[in-house]
């Protein structure tokens, strides 16, 4: 029996795993056209070579925020939105996808009377282009911080609109018969006028350096269109576009995947080293590690709750297996994430959300190996649920691996310092969520059991000494760093400010423990409050604005922020009264 | 009696409260500290919360301020007696260790942070491609300098700093027979062009004359600088030159002439002049192909130091400072449509500082909780065997 278990719970995590690798393949063809592999193709866009799938589904979040819709009953995908985008722009421009849903802005357009919907077609918004524009350059001079409302939302319309109106004029002027009939009319009146529009708006370059240029040197359709109207020779990729443009145009799926062949075989003789680091993006597109880790996660922690009340002897195992496969999910991302970037693992405000969370998880899976009462599983589950989800929601404003800022570059620091922070953070949201779960377990649980309110306390008790240890070390690093690259080693500075404050509070709470001044349960809330420093100096200071670390700007998170340190205090509250102190009879202790 | 006293005042040093405490209040002016550089910028926040004994706030019924929360500087100055004598306190035993070289590193730390404090000075050097600089100037901080650029070779350059200018007077320039008579000071001003009809400029000589001269109040923001500007009359031989106004906001030198010697006039950020200088051959700013992201910038400098014979050409680039003879020199901004580069200039004697602590500190923690560890897995096998 005890055998079955074992086999039942580990069976589960493998299954879990199954699906994750299940989600990697690859989907079918879209109508016959072969979509993946023209979102394979490799392209060079905000500084770095990606495949066009990056960009068609960091657009579609962008302007959709999510990255597929349903149009005419059936899922399209961003691969064949951005062909429909490139190709097609007429059927392009009746899909719904700008979401609005400020109220102003909903009134501006005028759309609010006639039907109640919040999704618009470019087709929809057409008419409104000039007024958009209008109150957008309005105001976009005042600084992100101090815009109103309705400025934040209009400003954040038009950049999507702009965005749109790129996309469809990068591979040629929208309305325009194609690539194949700019190739044949170059030399005409009006043809280098147009290259010119077509380089500007480009959004994107799609055509591989070629020989004997620079490594960096890709173009633009509209570049190597020019060059070729100024008698430098046609770019051995631009036919190929065309035959994907007209096959594309014509429905005709057999001469489009031949002509895709075609340009890889272009891009394979010109940059042999882009069609790999494509597909190799694409594949970790597709795995959306992240979010199938966080499923996977959520999963783990709904089977844990269960163990509670209904066969803990076969749900608690099934659950930490389930917990080590989103661990593994997590992992196997996060490495593909490094490989990827050439970079450490946090480069940015979504990456360290992600470390967060993996850190998280890994202390929790060594503390429930350590102490098996299932509650290091929980607290991990959920941690790293919740630091997911904060993550999924940091990744909407666009591609997840940009490129660092001068001052950031430097591998060396980005490895040490950031990577030695963000561990001290996981450790205290660890300890915190601990101290929740010692929290809520207090008023829930049915009998008194001293040994498990210890072991939780030790338990907090140690990944607070550990994170200190990191948040230290980690902050004296960054001023080390700052000492390097500023010239001076502490500077005040809001970040630099936020982590110290995580490093005293870690402190003031050992040493109140160590002098007695609080005993478990006033280190449980002080755990919880650790919470809401690390949040605060992990997102609050980037919304102040100032400082040189002001690169993780963002303004939205402002209410989940202030909703979750007034959580935290609920909790604090929780924690610090009574056990049971909700029970009719004070007596009636069992 | 002062025994009991003496003993009275080292326990109380040595408490745990105090250190809590005194945590506690470090942690609320941190937060202090970072809310207010929203509005002070982040020069005049440390200045006002960690850098002064005691917050001093303004208010509107009173003549002075009052301080209403201790500083920075006297949190830590309390934080340190507090660590050295707690550090005393701890038991010479190797179990102790971790804790030992945690607290003395924290007062190495600390050391570092008072030092900077103390004797940090922020400057800036700014050099166009092709040309050579021999000063740093500082941020803030202006000065009158008064120039005899008779000799088309070489200037003799005397300087007034603002802080003599503000005491106003006469001040002599030595070196040379003027007397400069400080007629107004303004350490911040507003300069605009006189309308028709206006009451007339002080000034009697040079571009003075046809410009209004409004007091603004002084600002401390970083990116903020104080157009700081005076009227002043220089005197030589018992002959007054008239008032001129020399200002920030002015850009050339005003010059007049005394006994065939020319004088030139010029309110500019005080300079400190260097035994070497820095010619700047190069300059980079590379971006990542396709975008508008600064990938690097890098300042390819000629250092010449006549007095050590030497001559050199350095890369000054992004998270690489030269620190040369006691200054660090490091990348911070460009100008001009990249043929300006700027270079921050750091003097901090105790650099090093920190460096020594984190080292310390490290260790210290990691011993300490081994130590602990090691104790608590001891425990549990000690449970488990009985």
């Amino acid at each position: 029996m005890k055998f079955l278990t074992k086999y039942l719970a580990w069976g589960t995590g493998a299954l879990a795993l199954l699906i994750a690798l299940l989600v990697t393949l690859p989907g079918g063809k879209a109508r016959g056209f072969d979509v993946n592999g023209f979102g394979s193709l490799p392209i060079l866009e905000g500084g770095r070579v990606k495949p066009l799938d990056s960009v068609a589904r960091n657009s579609l979040l962008i302007i959709h925020s999510r990255q597929g819709f349903r149009h005419e009953g059936r899922m399209v995908g961003p691969d064949e939105w951005l062909l429909d985008v490139l190709f097609r722009p007429q059927v392009a421009d009746q899909q719904p996808i700008f979401v609005i849903d400020d109220l102003d802005v909903l009134g501006l357009i005028g759309a609010k009377q006639t039907k109640s919907r919040n999704y618009f077609s470019f087709t929809d918004l057409s008419t409104h282009l000039d007024e958009i524009q209008k109150q957008a350059m309005a105001a976009q001079p005042i600084s992100a911080q101090k815009r109103t409302r309705f400025q934040g939302a209009i400003v954040n319309l038009f950049d999507r609109v702009y965005l749109y109106y790129k996309l469809r004029n990068t591979m040629q002027l929208a309305g325009s018969p194609g690539i194949g009939w700019e190739i044949q009319s170059l030399g005409t009146p009006d043809a280098a006028m147009r290259h010119q529009d077509l380089t500007q708006l480009a959004h994107f370059r799609i055509l591989p350096p070629p020989a004997g240029a620079g490594p960096d040197a890709w173009q633009s359709v509209g570049q190597a269109l020019s060059a070729a109207n100024a008698g430098g020779g046609l770019h051995p990729g631009l036919v190929p576009l065309a035959k994907l443009n007209a096959a594309y145009v014509a429905n005709d799926p057999a001469s489009f995947n031949q002509a895709l062949a075609e340009m890889k075989g272009v891009v394979s003789t010109l940059k042999p080293a882009a069609l790999g680091h494509a597909s190799n993006e694409i594949a970790f597109n597709r795995a959306q590690p992240f979010f199938v880790g966080l499923t996977i996660y959520f999963a783990a922690f709904i089977v844990l709750c269960i163990s509670w009340i209904w066969k803990p002897e076969l749900l608690r195992p099934t659950a930490y297996s389930l917990l080590a496969a989103g661990a593994i999910v997590h992992t196997l991302g996060l490495a593909a994430r490094i490989i990827l970037m050439g970079r450490p693992p946090v480069t940015n405000l979504y990456s360290s959300a992600v470390f967060v969370g993996w850190g998280a998880v890994i202390l929790g899976l060594i503390i429930e190996r350590m102490y098996r009462k299932g509650f290091g599983t929980a607290v991990a589950a959920a941690a790293g649920f919740a630091s997911l989800i904060v993550a999924q929601n940091l990744g909407t404003e666009g591609d997840t691996m940009g490129m660092m800022v001068a001052v950031l570059d430097s591998n060396f620091w980005l490895a040490t310092h950031v990577v030695t922070i963000t561990i001290g953070y996981s450790g205290t949201f660890l300890a915190g969520t601990l101290a929740i779960a010692y929290a809520l377990r207090k008023h829930i649980a049915t009998k008194v059991d001293v040994e498990t309110d210890k072991a939780l306390a030790d338990m907090a008790y140690g990944i607070i000494c550990f994170s200190l240890f990191f948040s230290f070390v980690g902050t004296v690093l960054g001023g080390i760093w700052a000492d390097q690259s500023w010239g001076r080693f502490w500077g005040w500075d809001p970040k630099e400010n936020g982590a110290l404050l995580i490093v005293l509070w870690n402190a003031i709470i050992l040493h109140a423990r160590m002098a007695g001044y609080v005993r478990d349960r006033g280190l449980m809330v002080m755990a919880i409050f650790g919470n809401i420093i690390t949040a605060l100096s992990w997102f609050g200071v980037n919304m102040l604005g100032v400082g040189l670390h002001s690169y993780g700007f963002m303004d939205k998170a402002f209410w989940a922020l202030t909703g979750f340190i007034a959580s935290q205090l609920v909790l604090m509250g929780i924690c610090y009264a009574p056990a049971r102190f909700w029970a009719s009879r004070p007596g009636a202790k069992t | 009696m002062i025994k009991l006293i003496a003993s009275r005042i080292r326990a109380f040093f040595k408490s745990f409260q105090l250190t809590i405490t005194l945590l506690v209040l470090l942690m609320c002016l941190v937060v202090l500290c970072t809310l207010a550089q929203v509005e002070m910028g982040t020069a005049g926040a440390v200045n006002a919360y960690m850098r002064s004994f005691f917050v001093w706030r303004q208010f509107a019924a009173l003549p002075f301020p009052l301080p209403v929360f201790p500083g920075g500087a006297l949190v830590g100055l309390l934080l340190t007696i507090n660590l050295i004598v707690k550090t005393m306190d701890i038991k010479l035993i190797w179990s102790r260790a971790g804790m030992w070289l945690i607290h003395v590193g924290l007062v190495v730390l600390f050391a570092g942070e008072f030092v900077a404090g103390m004797m940090q000075v922020d400057t800036n050097m700014s050099i166009e491609v092709g040309q050579t600089v021999n000063y740093v100037q500082s941020y803030k901080h202006m000065e009158l300098a008064v120039m005899d650029v008779t000799d088309p070779a070489w200037d003799e350059v005397y300087s007034v700093p603002d802080t003599l200018l503000a005491k106003g007077g006469a001040i002599a320039i030595p070196g040379t027979p003027i007397t400069l008579k400080v007629k107004r000071y303004f350490p911040n001003a507003e300069l605009t062009t006189l309308v028709p009809g206006a009451a007339p400029s002080m000034a009697t000589a040079g571009v003075g004359i046809n410009a209004s001269v409004v007091e603004a109040p002084v600002v401390s923001a970083d990116n903020d600088m104080n157009q700081t500007s005076a009227f002043i009359e220089p005197m030589a031989g018992g002959r007054s030159y008239g008032t001129w106004l020399v200002s920030v906001a002015l850009g050339a030198p005003q010059s007049f002439t005394h006994e065939g010697r020319t004088y030139a006039l010029s309110m500019r950020l005080r300079r400190e002049y260097l035994p070497y200088a820095f010619t700047l051959k190069q300059f980079r700013h590379d971006l990542y192909p396709g975008t508008d992201i600064a990938k690097n910038f890098s300042s390819l400098v000629q250092v010449v130091n006549p007095s050590q014979k030497e001559s050199r050409e350095v890369l000054i680039y992004m998270n690489q400072p030269l620190r040369y003879e006691g200054k660090t020199f490091y990348q911070a901004s460009f100008g001009k449509n990249d043929t300006l580069s700027i270079l921050s200039v750091v003097e901090n004697p105790g650099w090093l500082l920190p460096y020594v602590s984190c080292v310390l500190v490290s260790l210290g923690l990691l011993v300490h909780f081994a130590i602990v560890l090691r104790r608590s897995l001891k425990r549990r096998q000690d449970q488990k065997e009985s």
